[in-house]
């Protein structure tokens, strides 16, 4: 019995390597051509580039704008950060604890904003009234709304875990309000922050329909946004397109490896409670 | 002591004023201008005027807004099913004592972190006509390349294959951390009571994670539905119209300066992806709640 499940592991190993290679051949593929020259980037494959040409990074960085773009994408994604953390946390901890009418509905409204679309004329029209369209600052606001339900949610569903006679052992302290969410709840709230960091990150960081709608002017493109112009303007070259890719993607990736554990809870977190 | 006052509202306002300015309000009161002729032509408000319905009947009168349609649920049904599918199937591979198990979950759940723009330009790397991985392949067996994004069914094919390879490890994470939830007094009780592995999977840890598949088909569904860069990118929305979602309609007719229709198309999405995610609640609830 033992025997046959060992030869069976082994059989499913060998059958998740080989649909690993779905995985590994792009990404090898995508890398190697990163670094062939023009003509040998024309066709795609895993062959090892004859000269590794690292300039074609050098190349990319200069043509594609890619320091500016990097430097906008970080600003854009740690703003928001802040601001989805501090909202939905507050809005977390109300929600969970105030079990009032007034609450559930809020928490309606919020579950929504996960199902509808992004209404993209309506917000351009809204942005330039308040004369924030075409710069990073709207495109921070928006994205923070739209990142808010789904944290909002996790947070919410966290908050529930936190045992309520806390929160009367602090009141009978002394506590309450903001001094009690800060002192008491914030502290325990970090694993679901690191979630929510990491979320929200990978959101901003790839994000690439809002600021198409909404940045007008290459100098506050986000990196997706370079990497899309840089496509359409250098679509034959596909040694320099992958280039970019890599330099978008290296930094998720870096991410992903150092912090696994919170990509997955996070990830998972919405399919605890939904 | 008042509840009020130990969880003061404006913690609970604030942050809703904010959400609301930025995402309610567009996509509700934003969608009045879909009656009006807003265009590039009229683009200051002091010139447009209300139409009434004219713009929705309009964009469902004209074919863009079928072939959209049609396509947005092509997309999300095949993509919800196969990612489904697939991502039970890997999560019960992986569940088992395998060797290196850690490293190939790490592979498969790296797709899901790239960006959507990425995986649209990797697969148009690997579909492209001449050079593309698959095009050699089928040379070296003796086929004719194959234009994939010259023609509809063949370019919904791509763009369905590279959003299901960068969506299955989500997927698969998903129903692996419902699979390990399952107790393993279930599984020992059934083999005992002589269930083979398959009916053991299919009786017992299926209907126990199925509130975890089930989160996992809503998600592909409303993400399915809301499909935009890789159509974006790998397709254009082209041949002609042919291969365009409701997401990339909107962006086309915004571009064509059809202001009010980008806006009228936007509305029937929205209407649309809270009906099928509130009938999907309703029906996947009772499911639950028969099993």
């Amino acid at each position: 019995m033992k025997k046959r499940e060992g030869r069976k592991n082994i059989l499913y190993g060998v059958v998740l390597s080989i649909l690993s290679l779905t995985v590994v051949y792009p990404l090898l593929m995508v890398f190697f051509t990163s670094l062939k020259d023009k003509k040998e980037g024309a066709a795609l494959n895993i062959k090892l580039p004859k000269e590794w040409l690292w300039q074609n990074y050098i190349e990319v960085m200069k043509v594609g704008n890619t320091f500016r773009a990097l430097g906008n994408s970080m600003f854009v994604s740690a703003v928001t950060l802040v601001i989805v953390l501090v909202a939905a946390s507050m809005l977390g901890y109300v929600i969970a604890r105030l079990n009032t009418r007034e609450s559930r509905s809020v928490d309606r409204l919020i579950n929504l904003g996960i199902i509808v679309p992004f209404s993209a004329m309506p917000t351009m029209v809204l942005l330039q009234g308040l004369g924030i369209y075409g710069g990073l600052w709207g495109l921070i606001c928006v994205y923070s709304a739209l990142y808010l339900p789904f944290s909002t949610m996790i947070m919410t569903s966290y908050v529930k875990g936190i045992p309520r006679e806390l929160d009367e052992a602090a009141v009978i302290d002394g506590a309450k309000g903001i001094g009690l969410f800060v002192r008491i709840i914030v502290p325990l709230m970090k694993p679901v922050a690191a979630t929510v960091v990491i979320l929200v990150f990978m959101w901003s960081w790839n994000e690439l329909q809002v600021p198409l709608y909404l940045l007008n002017s290459s100098a506050s493109y986000t990196l997706p946004m370079s990497v899309f112009n840089f496509y359409g303007a250098n679509q034959k070259w596909w040694n320099l397109v992958c280039a970019d890719v890599i330099l978008v993607t290296l930094p998720v990736i870096v991410i992903y490896i150092c912090a696994q554990k919170y990509f997955i809870s996070g990830m998972t977190a919405g399919a605890v409670k939904m | 002591m008042n509840k009020n006052k130990i969880y003061p509202k404006y913690m609970l306002y604030c942050p809703l004023i904010f959400y609301a300015v930025f995402l309610i309000a567009p996509s509700t009161l934003g969608y009045v201008l879909a009656l009006t002729d807003w265009s590039a032509t009229r683009s200051s408000f002091r010139d447009i005027s209300f139409v009434g319905l004219e713009n929705l009947i309009g964009v469902i009168n004209k074919r863009t807004l079928p072939t959209a349609f049609v396509n947005t649920l092509i997309y999300a049904t095949v993509k919800t099913v196969l990612v489904t599918i697939l991502g039970l199937f890997l999560a019960y591979m992986l569940n088992r004592s395998i060797k290196g198990r850690n490293i190939l979950r790490t592979l498969y759940f790296l797709p899901s972190v790239f960006s959507a723009l990425v995986v649209g330009l990797i697969f148009s790397g690997i579909f492209k006509v001449r050079g593309g991985p698959v095009n050699e392949f089928f040379e070296l067996l003796g086929f004719s390349r194959i234009q994939w994004l010259a023609d509809r069914w063949s370019a919904i094919f791509t763009v369905n294959v590279a959003s299901i390879w960068c969506n299955v490890g989500y997927a698969m994470v998903i129903s692996l951390a419902g699979m390990q939830s399952v107790s393993q007094d279930y599984l020992e009780a059934a083999k005992i009571d002589g269930a083979n592995e398959w009916n053991i999977y299919t009786r017992v840890t299926l209907p126990l994670i199925m509130p975890v598949v089930n989160v996992n088909i809503l998600t592909n569904i409303i993400y399915g539905l809301k499909m935009f860069d890789i159509i974006y990118v790998m397709t254009g929305g082209g041949p002609g119209y042919s291969t365009e979602s409701l997401g990339t309609l909107m962006m086309h007719e915004m571009g064509a300066g059809r202001y009010a229709s980008s806006v009228a198309v936007n509305f029937i999405f929205t209407v649309f992806l809270v009906i099928v995610s509130v009938a999907f609640k309703k029906f996947s609830e009772r499911l639950e709640l028969e099993t």
